[in-house]
């Protein structure tokens, strides 16, 4: 394994531990999301690998070369591990260049043509960073990470300050930005289509404790517990069998005939491509999609496949309440 | 265990044990005083009990509170006319009203008796003119209420500053939500602008009270009986080193309790409220209204600048021919040299404090960098007289080195504002891509803060500079042996009551201290510029 993490806590005090005891490992040229609420340690996470922050205990090792356990600790100014922050930090001094090429070492100088072609900068070269779109300064600072051939980078929350209109084609920029470098990857998001759409897996993290790790289709499908079901979409509570079962939005379908499952429409919303209904079925509150607009205020039947159906133990919502 | 992990996690502790060691240096004066309050013997401090202690208390109190009063009204008013309303003449009293700060209050106060004596000009002009009137003027205006209104002039900046600043920030959000619920102005002002303005205005005025403690040169010419005169009668007239401690001792307490209360007001009453809402101006129609806020702004400039200033500019005229100018050149060189150099000491010590509390993360810094502050409220009688107690029978007394050693302790505060603010408004996010990017500590001041915060040092080295070419009590006792400056030599003609002979001397203190804050003024708007951008 390219980067493995075992045993790593973190606290600020005894009391409140942020990550309790958190293991996985990342394969060579991954792109690993890490997804979590807003405070759930995410970015102390990103610090502790970077070096930025000194974890109470625990082993991090990348390529080959141990960072951090109870004897070593690697300075962060030696790990070749590079950082794009969510706030977009390029030096207010510096034109974009100068941010780009800062404290580099000569022998990453060559690969300054090629990073400003990749991030498409080349023509804002003199430009100060209060000259630049928000757009323009994230690819700044993933081009001032990656001029630097790191072993790993990191990204925090990368596309939180871009309006919704950036910010898909952005995702998708940097996502070939990152596969056509091959460079290991960790994303740290608290937005679930980030996660689903370029990752080749998902990290979820919750309490300071990891959840559930694999592939999005995995996890999407067959989460590990409640949280990681409802973090990475709605989920419909229903009886069957009687037990308490979950099906997903996408799987229910609105039924010609007569089913078991009635649901009383409350909302109506065009989506474009579709209608999204909000509804009652047995004093639970579903969501799911139609083809066509229903009325409101009248029930309707639904239908779906019995592998669709997700079990939980009844007590994991209480758990994680 | 715990303290050992939290001991182990501080990052840089190199950094952070040589300010540990430097801050103790800073703090010295504070030790030594109480050392020797409790050393040396009861009897001096029931003496003083009985004799002198109730009438400098309420000299010292009621002097703080008149000066508070008249410092406010010049500070407040103007503050929200020049924030709020567009008239003629508001972009030059946006400047002139700092003004008043390159005004040493001694320098006010013998200028304002000269002006009122019975040789002054308006007893003269109402003699000619008005003679059944002149009885009236002629009145002994060495009085604490003449004082109060004398400080309050050249004190009010401090709160002017402070309000200024606060009412900018408010924004007009906040003023249209109040005239939307029915308020009008002058309601909305009194309702929503002065309260969430409070924590702001309340540190403007206890710089204002601090000024008033450390006070000398006024308040002995008018014969004052407060803290700081008597530390300085007990020690050089009567020889009593015991009293002067004790005396020193108490205006600490006194201090420190000002000190806590602003502390606690400002931990009570701060408020976080949008600070980027943008600020209406008010195109003012009538004249009227427009001739109003002129004259709000025109009192305490006029008085408190124009006024003493023209009479000063008109003595030095006057008496320039009997003035020694390789004196006033050698003054001058000494005045300027000791407060550049004590300035950059200023700088470089208040920028290392900051800085090693922003890359050690750790508490201790943060409890450093609050102590250190305490130096401003230390007045200076009080700073130089323990500096003496310490270095007493070295080879130190009387050198450059324990002169600028006290200046530092007194305006580390005055040096570190400007620098921390600017500090505080950078982003750990630097700190962080900086380390990223292979830095360490040295390389990321070298490389990103110094260059990002350049207008900010150059502010504090101004404001440093201005204070301590003003500074009299800690020149007066530590200055080594036939070093003169121009505030030793204002001060020294004018109780000898040479007064004019003092004038070219004041003047090239104002006209220095008025160029330092024209130019602090650019590096402000520079700096407002900059954070817009």
């Amino acid at each position: 394994m390219f980067l493995k993490v075992k045993n790593l806590v973190k606290n600020y005090s005894s009391e409140l531990p942020i990550i309790k005891d958190l293991s996985f490992s990342v394969k060579k040229g991954e792109l690993i999301s890490f997804l979590g609420e807003s405070g759930s340690g995410k970015t102390t996470f990103l610090k502790c690998l970077a070096g930025l922050e000194k974890t109470n205990s625990g082993f991090i090792e990348l390529n080959g070369k141990i960072l951090n356990d109870n004897k070593t600790f690697e300075s962060p100014q030696k790990r070749k591990i590079g950082f794009v922050f969510q706030d977009y930090p390029l030096f207010p001094h510096l034109n974009l260049e100068k941010n780009i090429t800062f404290n580099l070492e000569k022998k990453y100088k060559k690969n300054l043509d090629y990073i400003l072609k990749l991030t498409g900068l080349k023509f804002l070269l003199k430009r100060f960073p209060y000259e630049l779109s928000g757009g323009e300064q994230q690819r700044a600072c993933i081009a001032r990470a990656l001029i630097r051939e790191p072993e790993l980078l990191l990204l925090d929350e990368p596309f939180s300050n871009l309006d919704s209109t950036i910010k898909e084609s952005m995702r998708e920029e940097i996502y070939k930005i990152i596969k056509k470098t091959k460079t290991t990857t960790i994303l740290v998001t608290h937005d679930i289509n980030d996660a689903l759409n370029i990752s080749d897996r998902i990290l979820i993290f919750k309490a300071g404790i990891l959840q559930q790790y694999d592939n999005p289709v995995t996890m999407y499908c067959e989460p590990a517990n409640c949280y990681c079901a409802e973090i990475l979409g709605d989920m419909n509570k229903l009886f069957h069998k009687k037990d308490t079962y979950y099906v997903r939005p996408e799987r229910v379908i609105v039924s010609d005939k007569k089913s078991k499952y009635k649901v009383y429409v409350e909302k109506c919303y065009f989506q474009g491509k579709e209608y999204k209904v909000k509804g009652k079925q047995n004093n639970e509150t579903w969501h799911f999609f139609s083809k066509n607009p229903l009325e409101e205020n009248k029930n309707v039947y639904v239908d779906f496949g019995e592998k669709d159906l997700i079990y939980f133990d009844p007590i994991c919502k209480n758990f994680f309440k | 265990m715990e303290i050992k992990s939290k001991l182990l996690l501080i990052e840089n502790k190199r950094w952070v044990i040589v300010s540990v060691l430097l801050s103790m240096l800073v703090i010295l004066p504070i030790f030594i005083l109480f050392f020797s309050f409790f050393s040396s013997g009861k009897e001096t401090l029931f003496y003083l009990f009985e004799t002198v202690l109730l009438d400098y208390t309420l000299n010292t109190v009621y002097l703080i509170f008149l000066t508070s009063f008249f410092a406010l009204i010049f500070g407040i008013f103007p503050a929200w006319v020049i924030s709020n309303y567009s008239f003629k003449g508001r972009s030059f009293f946006d400047i002139a009203l700092y003004l008043p700060l390159a005004i040493p209050s001694y320098i006010m106060g013998f200028t304002y008796i000269e002006i009122l004596s019975f040789t002054g000009p308006i007893q003269t002009f109402v003699r000619s003119n008005f003679p059944s009137l002149s009885n009236l003027v002629n009145q002994d205006y060495l009085q604490i209420e003449i004082l109060g209104i004398i400080l309050g002039l050249a004190l009010y900046p401090y709160v002017y500053t402070a309000s200024r600043i606060s009412f900018s920030m408010i924004g007009s959000n906040y003023l249209n939500i109040s005239k939307n619920m029915g308020l009008s102005n002058f309601q909305s002002f009194f309702k929503v602008v002065l309260p969430l303005s409070r924590p702001a205005i309340f540190s403007g005025l206890f710089l204002v009270i601090m000024e008033v403690l450390n006070e000398y040169g006024a308040v002995k010419y008018f014969g004052v009986n407060t803290y700081t005169t008597g530390i300085f009668r007990s020690w050089n007239s009567f020889g009593d080193v015991n009293g002067a401690i004790q005396l020193a001792s108490i205006l600490l307490v006194v201090v420190l309790i000002f000190f806590l209360i602003e502390r606690l007001s400002l931990k009570k009453s701060r408020f976080y409220y949008n600070k980027n809402t943008q600020l209406n101006i008010r195109y003012v129609s009538s004249g009227i209204k427009s001739f109003f806020y002129w004259v709000i702004c025109l009192i305490p400039f006029g008085f408190g600048f124009f006024i003493p200033f023209i009479f000063i500019f008109n003595n030095s005229i006057e008496t320039f021919y009997l003035a020694d100018l390789s004196k006033v050149i050698n003054l001058t060189w000494n005045s300027v040299s000791v407060s550049s150099i004590a300035s950059l000491l200023v700088i470089f010590f208040a920028l290392f404090f900051l800085y090693v509390e922003r890359i050690s993360k750790s508490k201790i810094n943060f409890y450093i960098s609050n102590i250190i502050s305490l130096g401003y409220a230390l007045p200076g009688a009080v700073i130089a007289l323990s500096l003496m107690i310490f270095f007493k029978g070295s080879l130190l007394v009387g050198t450059f080195g324990v002169l600028l050693f006290a200046y530092v302790i007194r305006f580390l505060a005055v040096g570190k504002s400007p620098i921390q603010s600017s500090l505080e408004k950078q982003p750990e996010s630097f700190d962080e891509t900086g380390k990223n990017l292979g830095l360490g500590p040295y390389s990321l001041l070298k490389k990103i803060h110094l260059p990002i915060n350049k207008f900010a040092l150059i502010s504090a080295f101004i404001v440093a500079f201005i204070d301590i070419l003003k500074e009299l009590p800690i020149t007066l006792i530590l200055s080594p042996f036939n070093f003169d400056t121009l505030a030793t030599q204002t001060y020294e003609f004018a109780v000898e009551e040479m007064l004019p002979l003092s004038s070219i001397y004041s003047l090239i203190i104002i006209v220095l201290g008025s160029l330092m804050l024209l130019i602090l003024k650019n590096y402000i708007d520079k700096q407002i510029n900059v954070s817009k951008s």
